[in-house]
């Protein structure tokens, strides 16, 4: 049971990272980058490429992930920018990044082939007991990356006035302007945390799912799942979303069969959206107000 | 009329939303001509190689399932990604009834449609649950669920998928006609635009625009907007499961068509095309279910072709396909006009703005210029006013004292406090004598607003009754309470900006007519339907004439008038289908003087017309001028009641709110 609770939180970590770099892009600019997994499936594509020719791994993730990083912005300026220039509130960025995804996509099987290619193990070999269980050094840092970035991502958000610069963008594009933010600027830093974090994930999750040009579909699916489980306001909860996201799966594939983390999660999901429709996590979630006025009944009601 | 060039009012509708789908002469020859054309086509198609059918038949009914996708995602704002799903459960249906169980094919027809509609029944009712992207998600789950089914069951094939049942061929008589297959995805895609197309032609679709955008002014005018939406969701599953149906007999049908890329797809191909047009759907399902076939090249290269081309596509014309060509037709159109017209303004660039403050003349002016062709369209409406109907002995008649007496509307100790807030109100009383003018006024955040919301029923109160005209409504729904005569404006107008202002008040009428959802369905083909569509439209100018709005703003989309229109747009749509109790919100909020003086007026004029009126407004001059009597709240209590010149002497008054 441990075993799977945290094999779950390491790979509820991958999700959870996705599901951000969705969440900071649409925080700020109310926009899905429907290219996420793609970028992190570039990051992957990148290092298992350059290690083949013989590179070192370090340069090979430094290079990874400042292309994605760049990848993100150029999504932003390529897809997303023009688009919202004509409309703020139109859908057409779903049809514009999809289109960036599927070009990604299929340029990399063109570049590296539709066939898997290996990945550097990083960390992967080594196991560590722990409480019982036992993990990989791969799977344990995943986890503390993961803490670590919504840590950081949540000090920024709360107590600089970067961070809260970009609260005023995400409720008010107009009236943030008006006090002097810089709203390109943040849409362009919030497509680069994205592609940035979705880069990470890659690195992350590669030793364990080799590099093949379309796991992007996969796991931009994944990640988004996690955005919903933990509601899109506030961009820390996706990684809550991932990890419960992580967990359930794993659950599903150990306890019922190997097929059942197909839709297993999904039903979950289904369940929690149906019970709080803005997410899990959010502010005074509709589950929260339910919870503490199910407790103040039955206080009450033990009290009388 | 043309108030600026005295040039007699056209009645013409208009183009894209041409709410009186008026087909005159002219339009029916485009229809017998466009049906003559759409069959010598399936004729061609009917006798082409087997290939070029193939294609084609794929196309058509992606064009059914696009455009049953607008109809719930362009129209009404549901962005659903479940109609993968609802498509493979029609094309499953039907191939598994037939082929498992031995049922005649065209036996599973109503059986997977009806069945997939109450798949759409329960769906749509997520929709009042989870909106927006949430829905997206939530249907797009469905999606995933399903191709998760039919991908594991063995009476489902499996990966492996089903063969197609056969679709029987015309007997020897009507073996001229070519393959029988075409003729019947042919019919289904024209049952589906006769449909669809009927809808975006009813007065229905106003309704629907408004539910997408401003939920709150679709039920202020007496739609029922869960049912709507639960009713839009269900019919655009039925067509989903025809297109499933005809699907079928296509070819394989196997879980890959009906996973969650094809869900994205089908949305795609709605964005692409151009999203809530009439033919945009048609083009962009035909573009992406030909694109693959037609392009012939190495396969990965075409791939990445089909993606650049949605990112151009999109990037260029965020509109769509359609919205391109539409861009273009207008503008062409406007290039005419200015060419033709030389002299007459254009609306939306130099408006003759609302007729000043003449307000006796201009209403005869206008009045009398209205040509409206058959006076019949004015008529008293087809249904009156229920309060209006009550016997002459229960309600004496105007001008008789104890007619004033009569409490129109009452608010009897009521309280309300939003959730995890403060009390907004708290016990107060408000009754609203019959033919008066009631002022509301009150510091901010005294509970003006909350005690509108709750009069109107878009709150529902937590403590006290309410009474309408003696009758108990405070546990009805607003539509109930607008179609018993009860209507309101908001503070901040909350229209539908893509109709033009004339649109927008007939909306106002939609608790006036019967039947109108399920009459959308056939609207043009109605002759009542017709009728109620030139109505509304006669109506509605006239309503809007009696606020003082000329023909130049008949025209114009509400998006693009000055906020002025806009507030006397609203102050039109609540007075068309003749209220017996008119709420209105702070009228005066962003209205010149001149615009003040006509408001004044026409709140006199309805009292005269023994319409009770209820105003919220912060001007006080306004207040003490026209009401007869007002109600002051503050912090949610009742201040004091009372005729006007009592409640300007009163000290409290005075403390709370004049701040002397």
């Amino acid at each position: 049971m441990l075993q799977v609770l945290l094999t779950g939180l390491s790979i509820g970590a991958i999700y959870g990272l996705i599901g951000m770099a969705y969440a900071v892009v649409f925080y700020v600019t109310r926009v899905i980058n429907f290219a996420t997994g793609q970028l992190l499936m570039a990051s992957i594509m990148i290092i298992s490429g350059l290690t083949l020719q013989h590179w070192a791994v370090g340069p090979a993730i430094v290079l990874s992930l400042l292309a994605s990083t760049a990848g993100g912005v150029v999504i932003y300026f390529l897809a997303v920018r023009p688009v919202l220039r004509f409309n703020r509130m139109s859908f057409a960025w779903l049809v514009s990044t999809l289109g960036v995804g599927i070009v990604m996509e299929t340029l990399a099987a063109i570049i590296w082939g539709t066939s898997s290619l290996s990945f550097p193990q990083l960390l992967n070999g080594r196991d560590v007991g722990l409480l019982g269980g036992h993990l990989t050094w791969q799977q344990i840092l995943t986890i503390g990356v993961a803490v670590v970035i919504v840590a950081a991502f949540e000090v920024v958000h709360r107590r600089t006035l970067f961070g809260k610069l970009g609260t005023a963008i995400s409720s008010d594009p107009e009236m943030a302007t008006a006090v002097g933010a810089n709203v390109t600027m943040f849409a362009v830093q919030a497509f680069a945390f994205g592609g940035l974090l979705a880069g990470i994930a890659g690195v992350l999750v590669g030793p364990i799912s080799f590099a093949n040009a379309y796991l992007g579909d996969t796991y931009g699916i994944y990640g988004f799942i996690a955005l919903m489980i933990g509601g899109t306001e506030r961009p820390a909860a996706a990684m809550g979303g991932g990890f419960i996201l992580g967990i359930l799966s794993t659950l599903a594939s150990t306890y019922i069969n190997p097929e059942a983390s197909d839709w297993f999660p999904f039903v979950v999901v289904l369940a929690v959206l149906l019970l709080t429709p803005k997410g899990i996590f959010t502010s005074g979630g509709a589950l929260r107000r339910r919870m503490v006025a199910g407790v103040q009944r039955v206080s009450s009601r033990t009290t009388l | 009329m043309n108030v600026a060039t005295g040039e007699p009012l056209r009645a013409r509708p208009l183009k894209a939303f041409s709410l009186a789908a008026v087909p005159g002469r002219g339009k029916s020859a485009a229809t017998v001509v466009g049906l003559a054309a759409y069959v010598a086509g399936t004729v061609a198609i009917a006798h082409s190689s087997s290939y070029h059918q193939g294609l084609l038949l794929v196309a058509a009914v992606y064009s059914i399932l696009a455009l049953s996708l607008d109809l719930v995602a362009g129209a009404t704002g549901l962005y659903s990604l479940g109609h993968a799903g609802l498509f493979a459960l029609g094309a499953y249906g039907a191939t598994i009834l037939n082929t498992h169980y031995g049922w005649n094919i065209f036996l599973t027809l109503p059986v997977c449609v009806v069945g997939v509609a109450l798949v759409g029944v329960v769906i749509g009712a997520l929709s009042l649950r989870v909106s927006g992207l949430y829905f997206a998600i939530t249907t797009l789950i469905f999606t995933i669920i399903v191709n998760v089914v039919v991908s594991d069951l063995s009476i489902t094939g499996g990966y492996q998928g089903l063969p197609s049942p056969d679709f029987p061929n015309f007997p020897k008589a009507l073996s001229g006609l070519g393959t029988a297959l075409v003729w019947g995805v042919s019919g289904a895609l024209l049952l589906t635009v006769v449909v669809i197309w009927s809808i975006r032609s009813s007065a229905l679709y106003p309704a629907l625009l408004a539910i997408r955008g401003s939920e709150p002014f679709a039920s202020s005018v007496g739609v029922r907007t869960a049912l709507t939406r639960v009713g839009v969701f269900s019919l655009s599953a039925a067509l989903a499961g025809l297109a499933g149906w005809t699907f079928c007999f296509l070819g394989f049908i196997t879980p890959g068509q009906f996973d969650s890329t094809a869900a994205v797809n089908i949305l795609v191909m709605v964005i692409l095309g151009g999203m809530n047009t009439r033919t945009g759907p048609i083009f962009g399902a035909v573009f992406i279910s030909l694109f693959p076939v037609v392009v012939n090249m190495n396969p990965l290269w075409q791939e990445v072709l089909f993606g650049a081309v949605f990112i151009f596509v999109i990037v260029l014309f965020p509109e769509g396909f359609v919205g391109l060509l539409a861009r273009g037709w207008r503008r062409l159109v406007a290039t005419r006009r200015l060419g033709q017209a030389g002299t007459a303004p254009r609306p939306g660039l130099a408006p003759p703005a609302v007729t000043p403050a003449a307000p006796d003349g201009a209403l005869v002016r206008v009045g009398s210029g209205l040509q409206v062709r058959d006076a019949n369209l004015l008529a008293p409406l087809a249904r009156e006013l229920p309060a209006r109907e009550v016997p002459a002995r229960e309600v004496p008649a105007r001008g008789n004292g104890a007619a004033e007496a009569t409490p129109a509307l009452e608010a009897l100790a009521i309280s309300f406090n939003y959730v995890g807030g403060a009390k907004a109100l708290n016990n107060v009383t408000f009754v609203v004598r019959r033919g008066t003018v009631h002022g509301l006024i009150g510091p901010n955040g005294s509970g003006k607003s909350t005690l509108v919301n709750l009069l109107s029923g878009e709150l529902a109160c937590q403590a006290g009754t309410i009474k309408l005209h003696g009758r108990r409504i405070e546990r009805l729904a607003a539509w109930q309470r607008a179609d018993l005569g009860m209507m309101r404006t908001f503070q901040t107008a909350v229209m539908v900006p893509e109709l033009t202002p004339r649109q927008n008040v007939a909306l106002g009428l939609f608790s006036r007519f019967d039947r109108i959802g399920p009459r959308a369905l056939v609207w043009p083909m109605l002759p009542s339907a017709r009728r109620d569509s030139r109505r509304m439209a006669a109506v509605a100018e006239l309503s809007l004439a009696e606020v003082g709005l000329g023909a130049a703003w008949v025209r114009a989309r509400l998006a693009d008038v000055p906020h002025g229109v806009e507030q006397l747009t609203q102050l039109a749509v609540a007075c068309a289908p003749k209220p017996s109790v008119l709420i209105l919100d702070e009228p005066l909020a962003g209205l010149s003087t001149g615009e003040v003086e006509k408001v004044s007026q026409l709140v006199r004029d309805l009292k005269v017309k023994d319409v009770t009126v209820i105003v919220v407004e912060h001007q006080t001059r306004f207040i003490f001028d026209v009401c007869d009597e007002v109600t002051v709240l503050a912090a949610g209590e009742l201040v004091t009641t009372g005729t006007a010149a009592q409640v300007r002497a009163d000290d409290r008054v005075r403390e709370v709110y004049l701040g002397q």
